[in-house]
């Protein structure tokens, strides 16, 4: 699992490529601005190509986590293997999933500007 | 032109409750699925590319859509929450949306349209904006018009609300009516106001009165009276000297000898009276029933495997069993507490002998680190009742909670997925449902019984460093 962090308009974008499972969930959980409950997130999981309940739950605790502190994470340009574990399991419910990093990450600022 | 379709679930709830073997985006409307007669009516309008999105499950209308070649479009699904508006809606689909026009489609509504019409110079001029509303939903465009004549009244675009059976009921009927003139509907017909599928067997006595449509492997038996204004599913079965007039017979239905029926919905073994909604559930199967492959014989080799295991773990636990359970009784520390749960199939429960044991002193943690708490349900998964691991069991108090009753893959077991997980530890039922969803759809019977031995050692090391 590769995972690449960046900054735009003062959201954390981390783009993973490779497997989301149990091998990597510590790698994951471990990234600075996915462990900070403080820290507004965007997840691009356009090169995920593999996501097991693990990957799946070190996703949805990470959120929990921010949003207990007024934070959120948001998804990013699922692909379709990703996406149909996301709907399988219901969780999609949880998330505001956009298909474009730029996009959601306006919609991150907005939120976090309204949470001010 | 793009479009993005928009399908809440709290829009389409009465058709889940209503028809629960069908997704109710494939519910049929005249044998075609409703979610069809959208993307017909996204490509009348110019639309090469056409998104749906959902806040509910949609797997099922994928298997059956796939990705739009069919119909030459290219067709994607995403997801909503339920109060995205359309700037979000338009936001989140950025990429899909880029620089063209789009038209947005929301709600569970029947769009009334003409395939004659020239929808794409009309749609094309039409100002930015919402060009049709009906209730909640409508249909809204966004971004510049192009060099289209706009003329929205010659249109003739209107939206029934499918908001419950007798408006699903009637907007089949007016599809019926309207007939393949309007819009684009499936089956063969030598003359107006008769659309027959494949592979239907008519006999010799059969009386059929216009309108009528009539779906793919169909059998009318003799006598039997079909139409006015019948609509007669796939693989369904009209036994003798029956009729059925200004009624709709969805698919996998048998009806039987000598029944009337005339302004209803047959779904299975129900009979719907549209306007009312009330439903009768047929007992007798020589009357009326469902046409389905048994889910038993389907789940056998699992149902099998876990009996056997559950058959092994009744033989490891029950020395310790008849050694711990009179002790703790004695001391107070057994408490018995039944519970009612919803059962695999949602409608009915299942009466559990569970036992409250607080884990401390020696016995306790003992007995609690070796489930035997959970003993007596072991025998559940014997009858089939319960899975040895599987969705945690939700009582029948929450029979009414959306979270518990919509689920769409729940299977009781003795221990649950999320107990073989160390997930996400929020102790949120709704997120230890994820988990349970994911292995639901994901796991086979071997994996079932590696998840058991997990779980249950699991629960051993929770209990032993509680």
């Amino acid at each position: 699992m590769i995972i690449t962090e960046t900054t735009q308009n003062g959201i954390s974008v981390v783009t993973l490529n490779g497997t989301l499972d149990a091998l990597s969930c510590p790698e994951f959980r471990a990234n600075p601005a996915v462990g900070d409950p403080g820290q507004t997130v965007v997840l691009d999981l356009e090169k995920v190509d593999f996501i097991d309940s693990s990957g799946l739950g070190s996703i949805v605790g990470a959120a929990r986590k921010k949003r207990q502190q007024e934070c959120d994470l948001f998804l990013a340009c699922m692909n379709d293997k990703v996406r149909k574990v996301f709907e399988i399991t219901n969780a999609q419910k949880l998330f505001h999933i956009f298909d474009d990093t730029g996009a959601a990450v306006e919609f991150a600022a907005m939120q976090q500007e309204a949470c001010k | 032109m793009k479009t993005l379709l928009c399908i809440r679930e709290r829009e389409y709830g009465w058709a889940q409750e209503a028809f629960p073997a069908i997704h109710p985006l494939l519910l049929p409307l005249c044998n075609k699925p409703f979610v069809e007669f959208l993307i017909d009516f996204a490509i009348l309008t110019g639309s090469t590319a056409i998104r749906l999105l959902c806040d509910g499950p949609l797997a099922e209308v994928e298997r059956y859509c796939e990705d739009g070649r069919r119909w030459g479009i290219d067709l994607s699904f995403g997801s909503l929450q339920p109060d995205d508006s359309v700037p979000v809606l338009l936001g989140k689909n950025r990429r899909f949306c880029g620089d063209e026009r789009i038209m947005v489609v929301s709600g569970f509504n029947f769009i009334r349209y003409d395939k004659r019409q020239e929808y794409a110079r009309l749609i094309d001029g039409a100002p930015d904006g919402p060009f049709a509303s009906c209730g909640d939903g409508g249909i809204i465009l966004a971004g510049a018009p192009g060099t289209g004549t706009a003329a929205p009244d010659e249109a003739g675009i209107s939206l029934i609300p499918l908001d419950s059976t007798a408006s699903y009921y009637e907007a089949s009927m007016e599809t019926l009516e309207s007939g393949a003139e309007r819009y684009v509907l499936p089956g063969y017909g030598g003359e107006p106001g008769c659309a027959i599928g494949r592979n239907v067997v008519i006999s010799k006595s059969v009386e059929i009165r216009k309108p009528v449509s009539i779906g793919d492997n169909v059998q009318l038996l003799g006598g039997t009276i079909i139409g006015p204004s019948a609509i007669i599913g796939s693989d369904v079965i009209i036994d003798k000297e029956s009729s059925v007039s200004s009624s709709i017979v969805l698919d996998h239905t048998y009806l039987g000898e000598n029944l009337e029926v005339s302004g209803r919905i047959a779904s299975g073994n129900l009979l719907i009276e549209p306007q009312s909604g009330a439903s009768i559930a047929m007992e007798d199967p020589h009357l009326l029933s469902g046409i389905r492959q048994d889910p038993v014989l389907a789940a056998f080799p699992r149902l099998l495997i876990h009996a056997l295991v559950a058959l092994l773990m009744i033989g490891l636990l029950l020395p310790p069993f008849l050694l711990l359970w009179p002790l703790l009784s004695l001391s107070g520390k057994w408490k018995p507490c039944p519970a009612e749960i919803i059962d695999g199939k949602g409608n009915g429960t299942i009466r559990l002998k569970t036992v409250s044991l607080p884990h401390h002193g020696a016995l306790g943690t003992l007995a609690a680190a070796l489930s035997l708490d959970r003993f007596l349900m072991l025998f559940r998964v014997l009858g089939g009742q319960l899975a040895l691991i599987g969705s945690t069991p939700v009582s029948a108090e929450e029979r009414g909670d959306s979270n518990a009753t919509a689920m769409t893959a729940y299977r009781p077991g003795v221990f649950s997925y999320a107990e073989a997980e160390e997930w996400p530890g929020c102790g949120k039922s709704e997120d230890a449902s994820i988990v349970e969803r994911f292995h639901l759809a994901h796991s086979n019977p071997v994996t079932d019984i590696a998840l058991f031995f997990k779980a249950y050692i699991n629960r051993i090391q929770e209990k032993i460093t509680a």
